[in-house]
């Protein structure tokens, strides 16, 4: 096996340029089974996301939700997922989140979409076959309304001699 | 034959703190901790369609100088996050956001997570007197000890109610 065969030939370190903006292909149903099946796979015992008699009876947080939310970690990670293929794909690491900020909450059957744009390329101090790329992103859902913002730091493979 | 009601005699076994609990400085040392499994892995990333072989591909890993598959990071954040969940929100109250979130070392399948986490702040809410601001540094640990990785969280909490 060839490994660099295995990935894209057109999103390592050298492709990013500071101030593109991507619009990534695919969007993603948040399903029942995402959210209910992540939530208890990663022993989050916070009712809201997998109690529906609850959510039907509260109204949670005054907000008058009448449905499970999905969990914030949920949609982060489908967001980041959603743009992996684009902007992660020939990773060697992935470094750091900041600013991650849910702006609506996002329920079962919503779709989502993502956005990105590159903030910054940088020469890895310690190897010399990688850089780092400064992303933000934006998930968004059907209706456009954003859900998710943040920015991540990813050390990416330099194109092979 | 008793009428006895089991509803009537059951007293609420409660889960959670609430936002008078999480005075500045607190550490909390998690319960259970999680250990990755394959299946975990490749179920997550696949489902987040995060598209990366390193963490679906041994071999491809392998090449690259890991000894097994690599735990998505973001299922990292989000077991460690999970294990949080009982002693920090599940009171009640929505998460805010995350900053500072460093992923240190790789995660490979087979590994087993810890999660300890301490109060940055805790401050009123001005919009809502019904809930307050709290912010915990969290980190998480692999089985040898080593911290993976480290983030601060910022949630809603809700307040105890008060007798009226």
């Amino acid at each position: 096996m060839t490994y660099t065969a295995l990935t894209g030939s057109d999103n390592y370190f050298e492709n990013f340029r500071v101030g593109d903006v991507y619009r990534h292909a695919r969007g993603k149903t948040v399903t029942e089974q995402d959210n209910v099946g992540i939530t208890l796979q990663v022993l989050n015992t916070a009712e809201g996301h997998f109690n529906e008699d609850l959510m039907q009876k509260a109204g949670v947080g005054g907000r008058g939700w009448q449905e499970r939310v999905v969990f914030g970690g949920v949609t982060i990670a489908i967001v980041i997922g959603l743009s992996m293929q684009d902007t992660g794909e020939n990773a060697i690491a992935e470094l750091s989140l900041d600013g991650i900020r849910l702006k609506s909450p996002v329920f079962h059957g919503d779709t989502l979409y993502a956005y990105t744009e590159v903030l910054g390329t940088e020469a890895a101090t310690d190897r010399d076959d990688a850089g780092i790329v400064h992303f933000r992103h934006w998930g968004v859902n059907q209706r456009d309304d954003v859900v998710f913002e943040g920015e991540r730091h990813v050390l990416i493979r330099r194109r092979p001699a | 034959m008793s009428d006895d009601d089991f509803r009537a005699r059951a007293r609420l076994w409660p889960k959670g703190n609430r936002f008078e609990d999480f005075g500045e400085g607190r550490v909390f040392d998690h319960h259970w901790g999680r250990t990755i499994t394959a299946g975990d892995n490749a179920a997550f990333t696949t489902r987040t369609l995060s598209f990366c072989p390193l963490y679906f591909n041994e071999p491809y890993a392998q090449a690259q100088g890991h000894p097994r598959t690599v735990v998505n990071p973001l299922l990292v954040f989000n077991t460690v996050f999970g294990l949080t969940v009982e002693d920090l929100s599940e009171g009640g109250g929505p998460f805010l956001g995350v900053d500072k979130c460093h992923f240190l070392a790789p995660v490979y399948v087979g590994d087993t997570l810890t999660a300890r986490s301490t109060v940055v702040s805790a401050r009123e809410s001005k919009g809502n007197a019904a809930m307050g601001i709290v912010a915990w540094h969290t980190q998480g640990f692999n089985q040898h000890g080593e911290q993976v990785i480290d983030y601060v969280r910022t949630n809603l909490v809700r307040k105890r109610r008060t007798a009226s």
